[in-house]
């Protein structure tokens, strides 16, 4: 599997198909998690139906970065962003590569 | 040696930051927790890390505001620590976590609002004094400042003041390192910048 992470509107989608033409995307993983936690999943379950979506073929992760702003008033959205960061923390771990993207241009981190 | 570790929430920083200085060869691991908890939300916090560090071998030390106050417990510590084991480094390492908390404290305190000139300089001081006495500190601190909304003048000056502090800091530091998903960025590393 591999990650693309960076803010919104940073040309990660069009990274993607240029650089993982052959691969299939789990896109705005950041909104996948947002809707499940609004449904009243737990972070551990969003974990595993991730995983299990991405049990087979290869699997490209794009997801903003939300978590690089002041902490939000409400505690939805604080909850949100930092179960985001640890999902996405968590992923980076068994990723075979993860890549920030800024600017349209992208970083391999890992 | 001074270290930088930044990252916006859930970013893993404090994780990064905690195997940082363990994986250095001193012999006290100092924790300067600034974070006060005062609701049930940053309680939880506080637990979450201090199961994070425990079993690391750190000494915690609680200070919100004023952290010079750590150096006397510091050296009643150190005083007291008889152990004749020369395979270690005779020093001090200090993590504290995080440079956000502090900078809010100092800048809400006892009912007043302080300004972003007087917190920098006032924490620059504190540092350095602190620096004086351990001369080896990690310091974690926040990616606050990449968001899209206009905030009241209050929320910026205390972003105006945590944004200072963090150049200043990373002016003299030896190594910056950016936290990303739970992967360092060095940004700065041996005194230079990358």
């Amino acid at each position: 599997m591999i990650l693309i992470i960076g803010g919104s509107y940073q040309g990660k989608t069009a990274y993607a198909r240029e650089n993982f033409p052959e691969y299939r995307y789990l896109n705005q993983l950041h909104l996948f998690v947002k809707k499940r936690l609004d449904e009243g999943k737990k972070p551990d379950d969003i974990m595993a139906e991730i995983l299990e979506i991405i049990k087979e073929g290869d699997w490209a992760i794009i997801s903003d970065e939300i978590g690089n702003g002041v902490v939000p008033l409400e505690p939805e959205d604080r909850r949100w962003r930092e179960i985001t960061g640890s999902i996405l923390t968590a992923l980076a771990k068994e990723a075979a590569e993860v890549h920030r993207v800024v600017c349209g241009i992208g970083q391999r981190i890992k | 040696m001074i270290t930088l570790i930044y990252g916006g929430s859930s970013s893993g920083k404090s994780s990064y930051a905690e195997d940082y200085v363990c994986k250095l060869n001193f012999k006290n691991r100092y924790y300067l927790a600034t974070m006060v908890a005062y609701d049930e939300e940053s309680k939880e916090r506080v637990k979450r890390h201090r199961n994070l560090r425990a079993g690391k071998d750190f000494v915690t030390l609680e200070h919100s505001v004023d952290i010079t106050e750590a150096i006397p417990e510091i050296l009643t510590v150190d005083s007291g620590d008889f152990s004749t084991d020369s395979s270690l480094p005779q020093e001090d390492i200090i993590l504290l976590e995080c440079m956000s908390n502090l900078v809010a404290n100092e800048m809400f305190r006892d009912g007043q609002v302080f300004s972003s000139d007087y917190c920098l300089s006032k924490i620059i001081d504190d540092l350095k004094e602190l620096h004086e006495k351990v001369s080896n500190i990690v310091i974690v601190t926040n990616n606050v400042f990449e968001d899209s909304t206009e905030y009241d003048e209050g929320t910026k000056d205390y972003l105006r003041a945590l944004g200072k502090i963090n150049q200043r800091i990373s002016a003299i530091a030896d190594e910056v390192y950016e936290v990303v998903v739970g992967i360092a960025i060095p940004v700065k590393e041996k005194g230079r910048m990358l």
